[in-house]
């Protein structure tokens, strides 16, 4: 114990006689660790994590395959997630194989209570949601099935726990108080448990509602009547499997009940051609998948850029690891005299080696405690960059470092450092005292020698890497961003209002929307306002299918268009070019003439020009006996519309005016000055309209385009930060390497000079045997960047996997930075003075 | 050859200033085998270096073969040397990662000389010091003796009109230092000026002329006297 203390001292001393030396091996370890456990947190969390429930890998969901015609809403993911109630219900009832089956969906709501109102997430879930979930709630009680019977009849809800903290201050009695829920008078039951968030993983919903309210929740359903209507899916449903059932197990069984449920589904399609009868019926199949991570629809989104996120963290840690290496052996190789010296004296080798160790320990041990002090910083500038918001109590993932990936990441480190520890002590196992001891510096053996040349050569490669694909992210970054959406986003703010959130029904919505829109029209410095029920680069999408008079659609054919219902003034507002015709002018309202303005590539596809689409006719929906009952009156330029990677499609865009059921509408003005100048103005206006109305998702045009490439924006992001990273760690070996090799070779260097050498050429001698091996790293990285870019393809735009500008730019600065981090080393070479350097006579 | 006049050369180390060489006037004919001798810290290794040019922190005039050395810049002195110097050291120095023969190449490489030139002046170098078979191997596996050989026909390969050696036998046994003294009688016959900087009497004997430093003074010079009767206390 005396010994170890009395080590421990020593190597204390010994990292405050070279700072420098353990500020940058505290420093690297720092970096490696701590973004490689912010990374993990976050991968963790989107890919590995279980819900936070009971028993979670007896959770699994959905996916159905076959052909379908109806009515689809998803939140995202594939639509094939999603099922009708009736089916949901049947499904739930017949089954052999679960001991619970629920279903959810998501939702927004309007909340108020104590005369605060706002838009909350919601998910609306059946009555045994929690049952199925195995949860206990955190204070009163969770929806049961007996508050989930009847349409409308249970306006009963449950708070999650972070918005019963936030918003209700923890009050422990806020079980049996009522707030207004879309202005309806609701029921707190009780509170979910701390932790849970939802059976829709990364999803944060403030409340629990029960299915039987879907109709108060969310108002523009009711004509759908989707609780009753088997050709509207909307819903996900969780099974929880019965005791040593699997999967397959479940799949097979639920095989014959999906075909009969099917079979029974089909009766509702009484004009369904043959063809589609047969995908119906024989083409379609119940998938059961596992659920324990929960059902993330923006999970296939994410996987790939934080799969490329942790290749990169891992090369840095890779990197931090070899650089670690480096400047351990290097200064092992510094301290040969020294511990030979101590051997001669008499040491044992254990001491010698456990001195080593606890030196290592305790560099591993500062570089461990500063990278966990580190990580929760650069995962919060993660969260960041892939939300594009800097508020971050929002976000699906959370900044905070789980246990168990602390305790990885502390372990790991800890046992990477005592292997670099263990590898200069194997070094001295077998010391060469006499010939130590003679010479005036330590020497390195050719094998730590050929060590240094690898991990040099290593880290260039791993830069030249890191930087390629930093490369091929921003230039990803940059063509999305210089796309040509279609219309201008400068001086642009937008933002949401739903009246059927604040209590109104059908019959004011429209009124109370004209209303807002007259409002931000009036306000000092807005030029032009409209509203959409369909946002532009929000990922959302609304389509419908049109039937256009003279042209007869083939089967197959593909007549679904984006079909956005927008205020007059939309196209003025957007700066979206209009080629032919006119706008909607305030005299399109229901009771007059249907008309709708199309785009130039609906206009060119059915039409040859713009100028030839005016006058046409054409219907919403499909069969023979459709009546052609809208006119075209304009033809407006294409747009990207759901995000900056969308080819534009064909649209229709229909008067808001004329909507038999009006919703929500994201509103847009144009203003004069800087967007932001007028918003706190625009929310006070509609304010004073009604305060139950909420403003919800302000932002400029330009931000809504950021939002939309921030998984884009995070990988250039990253890329770039982990590049820099890395080109300077390299910087570091290099400079350690050069410095250490010149140090050694002094003698060799003064001999040279005295033979006639001149400085060119001992900088030369210098750097050949790295210029060398630089070649070698880069030579290695350029093949292995091309293979590894090709697995990336999907997360680049217009940018090919090898670009060459991305690698030469790399190789380039690499080139560069080697030259820097080379240059001090070269010049003290080049200024040995050979006099000195021979003095050992 | 050389004309050395009031030449000093001093060091700081803090506030105080040591002096190495003190007034030192020296002129050394073509041909001549010059012992230069003293104790520890003398000045007779600072005396070398300056000879050899790699010193350019001295003051006083330096004439080698009539061309003013002061008054020429360091890039001008290091040409010259490399042309007509050539150095000897106790430790050797080899470079222990080139065999012999690329050891005594490298002053060579150093100049502008083709290739083919200067594989053959090494194969006669090599041959005119008996070390043909030794060529390819590497320092570590020469003994001391034949260590310094190399060291000297590196040191003359490229013909200096001037050979410095600094303590040429220091770390050689007595069989091995009279071999090597009596390749610089024979080099100083064929016309090689030598310096040779030493402790040993004996090793004084196969030169010419014996000059005695004693901090940084010259003490006594044999020049122009018969051998075997050396002058004490004489000052420059």
């Amino acid at each position: 114990m005396q010994t170890f203390v009395q080590d421990l001292r020593y190597a204390a001393r010994q990292l405050m006689r070279s700072p420098g030396f353990a500020v940058t091996v505290i420093l690297t370890l720092a970096l490696g660790i701590g973004a490689n456990t912010a990374i993990f947190t976050i991968f963790d969390q989107v890919l590995l994590r279980m819900l936070p429930v009971e028993r979670p890998k007896e959770l699994v969901r959905f996916e159905w395959t076959g052909s379908f015609q109806g009515s689809m809403s998803s939140f995202g993911g594939d639509s094939r997630n999603y099922f009708s109630y009736p089916m949901y219900k049947d499904l739930r009832d017949k089954n052999q194989v679960f001991t619970g089956l629920l279903a959810a969906v998501r939702g927004s709501v309007g909340v108020s209570w104590h005369d605060q109102a706002e838009n909350e997430d919601a998910e609306i879930v059946s009555g045994n949601y929690f049952d199925v979930l195995g949860l206990r709630p955190r204070l009163g009680r969770l929806l049961t099935p007996s508050d989930d019977t009847a349409k409308n009849a249970n306006p009963v809800l449950v708070l999650s726990y972070d918005y019963w903290k936030t918003r209700f201050s923890a009050s422990p009695d806020v079980a049996g108080r009522t707030v207004l829920l879309n202005g309806h008078p609701f029921t707190i039951l009780g509170v979910a448990p701390e932790g849970f968030h939802s059976a829709i993983d990364g999803y944060t919903p403030g409340v629990f509602l029960p299915i039987s309210m879907t109709e108060t929740a969310m108002p523009w359903t009711i004509p759908r009547d989707d609780l009753n209507n088997h050709q509207s899916v909307w819903l996900t449903l969780i099974g929880r499997l019965k005791s040593g059932v699997t999967a397959q197990n479940a799949e097979v069984s639920l095989g014959p009940l999906w075909y009969s449920l099917r079979a029974q589904e089909l009766l509702g399609y009484k004009s369904a051609s043959p063809r589609f009868k047969d995908g119906f019926l024989r083409r379609t199949h119940l998938k059961v998948l596992d659920d324990s991570t929960g059902f993330m629809p923006r999970r296939a989104d994410l996987k790939t850029p934080l799969l490329v996120l942790m290749g990169m963290v891992f090369v840095l840690a890779a990197m931090c690891a070899v650089n670690v290496a480096t400047l351990l052996l290097l200064r092992a190789a510094g301290r040969v005299r020294e511990i030979s010296m101590r051997y001669a004296l008499g040491a044992a080798r254990s001491r010698i080696v456990s001195q080593l160790l606890v030196e290592g320990g305790v560099l591993g041990l500062c570089g461990a405690v500063a990278g966990v002090i580190l990580s929760p910083f650069i995962a919060r500038v993660l969260v960041q960059l892939m939300t594009s918001s800097e508020d971050t109590t929002e976000a699906p993932y959370s900044a905070s470092l789980d246990l168990r990936v602390l305790l990885f990441t502390l372990a790991l480190s800890l046992l990477v450092t005592i292997l670099f520890s263990a590898a200069p002590a194997l070094q001295f196992l077998r010391p060469r005292l006499a010939e130590t001891l003679r010479q005036s510096s330590g020497t390195a053996s050719k094998r730590s020698q050929m060590f240094r040349k690898i991990a040099f050569g290593l880290q260039i490669a791993l830069t030249v890497l890191l930087l390629g694909g930093a490369g091929l992210f921003l230039k990803t970054l940059t063509n999305l961003r210089g796309q040509n959406i279609g219309f201008h986003t400068e001086h642009v703010v937008s933002f949401d209002v739903d009246p059927t959130l604040a209590g109104y029904g059908d019959d004011r919505a429209q009124q109370v929307e004209s209303s807002v829109l007259d409002a931000v029209r009036g306000v000092a410095g807005v030029q032009q306002a409209a509203g959409t029920t369909d946002p532009e680069i929000s990922g959302d999408s609304s389509n419908s299918n049109y039937s256009v008079q003279g042209h007869a659609a083939a089967e197959e054919e593909d007549m679904d268009f984006e079909s956005p219902r927008i205020t007059t003034g939309y196209f003025a507002t957007l700066r979206q070019p209009l080629l032919a015709g006119r706008e909607f002018s305030s005299a399109d309202v229901k009771g007059s003439p249907e008309v709708a303005v199309v785009n130039v590539t609906f206009a060119k596809r059915f039409y040859g020009t713009p100028q030839n689409a005016l006058g046409r006719l054409i219907s919403e929906g499909a069969g023979s006996d459709i009546k052609y009952d809208t006119t075209i009156v304009g033809v407006v330029g294409d747009v990207r519309h759901q995000n900056l990677r969308d080819t534009p499609r064909g649209t229709v865009y229909r008067p808001y005016l004329q909507q038999k059921h009006p919703g929500g509408l994201r509103f847009y003005a144009l203003t004069a000055q800087q967007p932001e100048a007028v918003e706190s103005t625009i929310r006070e206006q509609i304010h004073r309209l009604d305060p139950k109305l909420v403003v919800d998702g302000m932002r400029t045009m330009e931000e809504q385009v950021n939002r939309s490439v921030s998984n884009e924006r995070a990988l250039a992001m990253l890329a770039m930060s982990f590049s820099a990273l890395a080109l300077l760690m390299t910087a570091v070996g290099l400079y350690g390497v050069l410095a250490f090799a010149t140090a050694q070779r002094t003698r060799e260097i003064g001999v040279r000079m005295a033979l006639g050498a001149q400085r060119s050429s001992v900088v030369a001698l210098v750097m050949r045997e790295m210029a060398l091996t630089a070649f070698l790293g880069i030579a290695l990285a350029l093949p292995v960047a091309f293979v590894l870019s090709r697995l990336v393809r999907s997360q680049l735009y217009e940018v090919q996997p090898g670009d060459p500008m991305a690698f030469s730019g790399a190789v380039l600065i690499s080139v560069l930075m080697i030259l820097v981090a080379a240059a001090v080393p070269a010049r003290r070479a080049a200024s040995v003075d050979p006099m000195k350097a021979l003095r050992t006579e | 050859m050389i004309d050395l006049r009031r030449i000093e050369r001093s060091y700081k180390t803090g506030h105080t200033e040591t002096w190495v060489l003190r007034h030192v006037n020296l002129t050394i004919r073509p041909g001549e085998f010059v012992t230069v001798m003293g104790p520890s810290g003398a000045g007779k290794s600072s005396l070398l270096n300056v000879l050899a040019m790699l010193d350019d922190q001295w003051h006083g005039e330096f004439f080698f073969e009539d061309e003013a050395v002061h008054r020429m810049n360091r890039k001008q002195r290091a040409d010259l040397a490399r042309r007509r110097i050539g150095m000897v050291f106790q430790s050797y120095h080899l470079l222990d990662d080139l065999s012999v023969a690329e050891n005594i190449d490298l002053p060579l490489s150093y100049k502008d000389i083709p290739r083919q030139e200067r594989q053959a002046l090494v194969a006669d170098t090599l041959d005119r010091f008996n070390i043909v078979g030794k060529k390819d191997l590497f320092p570590s596996q020469l003994s001391g003796g034949q260590q310094q050989l190399v060291g000297i026909a590196r040191a003359v390969i490229h013909k200096p009109s001037l050979l410095l050696a600094d303590e040429p036998t220091g770390n050689l046994h007595s069989a091995q230092a009279k071999e090597i003294m009596e390749l610089f009688t024979k080099l100083n016959a064929e016309g090689t000026t030598i310096v040779q900087v030493t402790h040993s009497e004996e090793n004084a004997k196969y030169g010419s002329r014996v000059i005695e430093l004693r901090d940084g003074w010259l003490y006594s010079d044999t020049a122009g006297l018969p051998q075997q009767s050396v002058p004490a206390g004489v000052q420059s």
